[in-house]
């Protein structure tokens, strides 16, 4: 009985439901997807080249990670549950006037809990494994790393630990339930629905200068930030921060009056419609909102911020690569005492790698001292070097030790080191296994190391793996997050202003036009913090950048593309379930 | 004179099965410029009469005209063009939109009915006027009285001259001297502005200010009365000895 209760009220107030079940089944889907990084190809890709500590390194960091994450989700759905909760008081009020005990009520909720937990977290689940191997696809795609055929992976471990995490969040909501139902008194239980919203009524014009004193605050603390950079962190850096957050404060808190104001002094624009009216509800609501809307522009800002900037940031990492070195291999060996005769490719091939088979440009050469203690290279070696690799490089060399060109055979001068300088032929990953066997071992030198282009790569790439994942990660949780509380709260206001609405209905406005009225409000509230946020990072991206490209160059468009591409996703999904929930509450009420 | 309204055997029937006829074979119709109660005791079929002809609920069989327009055949989206430019709504309880200020809560009905911008002034100052409550245009409704906040409500049902208002116990929550107050401005604007009202009550102080009271009983009419001539006390204590006649429980009914 109980059971079938419990089903019933979970399809009846499914559109109160619609997005705690689309929180919970995204923060699943975050939540595994991130867990099982090791069936991404990139991961794969860097542990099957020797990179098992980097990726251990990965794994461990997101992993710790995942515990804030899970703080951040357990939160939130606890947050979206004592929403659930509270628009229906009254139908608790209801069971227990009706004679069923309190510990009854407590287990038709958990059961309600328990049924839409499961569903959410099996969609959830699917869902996750689905974006796995998409994300899959396109970090494979963005680190340019050969795409071994398709493969449909899912991860035991991620899963089990999903489930786990997941199931310990539902326990929390549920010993909230069952405290929430066993404290409430009944007449508040009975009464909820009556308690008004307070108005407070604030003054147009303090709004309109509150407004202009935000903008200046926020002007200011930009022209600070684009004039200082964004690394020298010291107290003005403070400053500039607390300068930013408080204007974002005003420029909220005063937005709708400033709006409302303007507005009234057009009276065309203003006496037009439901005009009037939503706006007296924007100005109405936000009193209530304009400190989570600053926090909600904060967090989306962090959010906008950390994916770009991740994304942007690995876009750099084959240009970087090219810039350390230039040849495939680079080897340099010292010899046993000063001025002796190393045969480097002699050696490796001993060892099993034939330059003359494995690699498509090669040369060996020693850099010299004079008696004077400067460094020298033969012309002849230079001239192999050109040949090799053209002019620049050679230069860049010889800049490099501010090393001068000789004549001769070397008479008088000392080798001081060998250097052995080679692009790989045919399969680079191949030669690069057999150069890594022979370079294990060279035999009488004084000391050598090598450094190759995969290798450098390969660092750089686990870095910037871990740079991607880790922004993805944050960035999509504080987007979820902000998005659930914005959609949560323009719910309980639609469930608040539903009286409002019904006298509109009896007045005669179609349900066309209420619903264009819900949509509008919905999208203030939605769009208003996103603007702000797009601003500011606009601004702090113009400011990161500048930091970035001193490293290597920012893929803009990408970077920009792949943020907008989440944003839409996210934020829209939460949007379009925001505007079907709020019109679905007013048609019922009216 | 000009019919108005006009009820052709109306009914509304609740339930399957065994059906409970809330309304049940209705006839009867206004003319222009009348001010008519409807009386009765509770479960006597007023408010569903009255939700009927505003367009909120639909009878089961029946037919309502006003202005020779059969508004049992419209569908929703004529409905709510309907209730928006021919109908004027005063309520019980408040239903004045607590965002707003009066003086927005009026011109929110022409608003909506695309008046143009520079005749909303006008027209909501002169209403106001009428109703006496041009002192409180800027406040919110929870600065205002109740008695106030009703005349705001029935100047907001009238500033759209619409063919019939309909008041559903205006009066219910106020006390005796508001309550004199709004029926006051109700006969005013009855008079001045040709205004035709509508009206349900139980209270027969409430309904001798009316020129014709039609007594509801089982949601059948039961009597009518017309005040003619006489004066406003003549016509309460003919109402009240119509109240007395009506079986059922007569402390209900005062």
């Amino acid at each position: 009985m109980f059971s079938k209760l419990a089903v019933k009220n979970v399809g009846r107030s499914f559109r109160d439901y619609g997005v705690y079940f689309l929180t919970v089944a995204f923060g699943v889907c975050l939540f595994y997807v991130f867990n099982a990084l090791e069936t991404q190809t990139v991961i794969r890709y860097l542990s099957s080249h020797q990179r098992q500590e980097l990726v251990g390194a990965i794994q461990q960091l997101i992993g710790v990670l995942s515990v804030f994450v899970w703080f951040v989700l357990a939160f939130l759905i606890l947050y979206a549950s004592g929403f659930l909760v509270r628009r229906r008081s009254r139908e608790m009020g209801t069971y227990l006037m009706l004679g069923m005990e309190r510990w009854q009520v407590a287990r038709l909720l958990l059961a309600e809990t328990a049924v839409t937990a499961l569903v959410a977290l099996a969609v959830g689940l699917a869902l996750g494994v689905v974006l796995s191997q998409a994300l899959s696809v396109f970090t494979a795609g963005l680190f340019a790393v050969p795409q071994t055929e398709f493969q449909f992976s899912v991860s035991l471990p991620a899963l089990l630990r999903t489930i786990l995490a997941f199931v310990g969040i539902f326990l929390l909501v549920m010993l909230y339930h069952a405290f929430t139902v066993s404290r409430r008194k009944l007449i508040d239980l009975l009464r909820a629905r009556r308690v008004n919203q307070e108005l407070k009524v604030r003054s147009l014009g303090m709004s309109v200068v509150l407004f202009l004193v935000g903008c200046a605050l926020l002007v200011v603390a930009y022209a600070m930030l684009l004039t200082r950079g964004l690394l020298r962190v010291d107290g003005l850096f403070w400053v500039m921060i607390g300068l930013g957050s408080l204007g974002t404060l005003l420029f909220f808190r005063a937005l709708s009056g400033f709006l409302l104001r303007l507005c009234q002094s057009n009276k065309k624009l203003y006496y037009k419609n439901l005009n009037m009216f939503i706006l007296r509800q924007f100005n109405a609501s936000i009193n209530t909102t304009y400190r989570s809307m600053t926090v909600i522009c904060l967090m989306l800002l962090l959010a906008i911020g950390i994916t770009a900037t991740s994304v942007g940031l690995n876009n750099t990492v084959s240009q970087m690569a090219d810039q350390t070195i230039f040849q495939d291999v680079e080897l340099v060996a010292w010899p046993e005492e000063e001025g002796d005769t190393l045969d480097l490719a002699a050696a490796l091939e001993a060892g099993g790698f034939d330059p003359e088979q494995q690699c498509s440009s090669w040369t060996t050469f020693p850099l010299y001292q004079n008696e004077a203690g400067e460094p020298c290279l033969l012309q002849q070696d230079y001239d192999a070097y050109v040949s090799a690799w053209g002019q620049e490089p050679a230069d860049a060399f010889l800049e490099s030790w501010g090393a001068r060109i000789v004549d001769g055979e070397g008479a008088g001068l000392t080798a001081l080191r060998w250097y052995f300088l080679a692009d790989y032929a045919g399969d680079p990953n191949e030669a690069e296994q057999l150069f890594l066997q022979a370079a294990g071992y060279i035999p009488d030198t004084g000391g050598y190391q090598y450094t190759t282009k995969q290798s450098i790569w390969m660092d750089l790439m686990g870095t910037k793996v871990l740079v991607l994942f880790i922004g993805l990660y944050l960035g999509v949780v504080f987007l979820v997050a902000s998005a659930a509380v914005l959609a949560l709260q323009q719910l309980s206001q639609a469930a608040d202003s539903a009286g409002r609405y019904q006298v509109l209905s009896r007045l005669g406005v179609s349900e066309k036009m209420r619903g264009r009225s819900v949509d509008i409000q919905v999208f203030l509230a939605f769009f208003l913090p996103l603007a702000l946020a797009l601003v500011h990072a606009v601004v702090g991206m113009t400011a990161a950048n500048a930091v970035i490209a001193e490293v290597g160059r920012v893929d803009a468009a990408a970077s920009s593309a792949v943020t907008a591409l989440l944003l839409v996703a996210v934020y829209g999904g939460y949007f379009l379930a925001t505007c079907w929930g709020s019109r679905r509450i007013l048609r019922a009420a009216a | 004179m000009e019919q108005i309204l006009k009820v052709e055997g109306l009914c509304r029937d609740y339930g399957k099965g065994t059906v409970t006829h809330a309304v049940d074979h209705v006839d009867f119709s206004v003319e222009k410029g009348e001010f008519v109660g409807i009386m009765g005791p509770s479960g006597s079929g007023k408010t569903t009469l009255l939700n009927c002809i505003s367009t909120i609920d639909t009878p089961t069989a029946g037919h309502i005209w006003v202005e020779g327009r059969d508004i049992t055949t419209l569908k929703q989206k004529g409905l709510s063009r309907f209730r928006r430019e021919r109908l004027g709504f005063v309520f019980q309880d408040c239903n004045l939109l607590d965002t707003l200020t009066a003086y927005e809560n009026i011109a929110l009905a022409l608003t909506i009915r695309k008046t143009p911008a520079q005749k909303v002034d006008a027209l909501v100052r002169e209403t106001a006027q009428l109703l006496e409550i041009t002192d409180c245009l800027n406040k919110y409704p929870y600065q205002m009285s109740g008695g106030q906040q009703q005349r705001t409500a029935a100047a907001r049902a009238i500033v759209t001259e619409p063919a019939l208002v309909l008041a559903d116990e205006p009066t219910g929550a106020l006390d005796s001297k508001s309550a004199r107050l709004l029926l006051e401005r109700f006969e005013l604007m009855n008079q001045l502005r040709q205004a035709t009202i509508l009206m349900v009550t139980h209270d027969a102080f409430t309904a001798s200010y009316c020129h014709r009271i039609l007594f509801l009983q089982d949601g059948s009419l039961f009597a009518q009365v017309e005040r003619g001539n006489q004066d406003r006390k003549d016509f309460f204590r003919q109402i009240i000895g119509v109240v007395t006649q009506l079986g059922g429980d007569q402390s209900d009914v005062l």
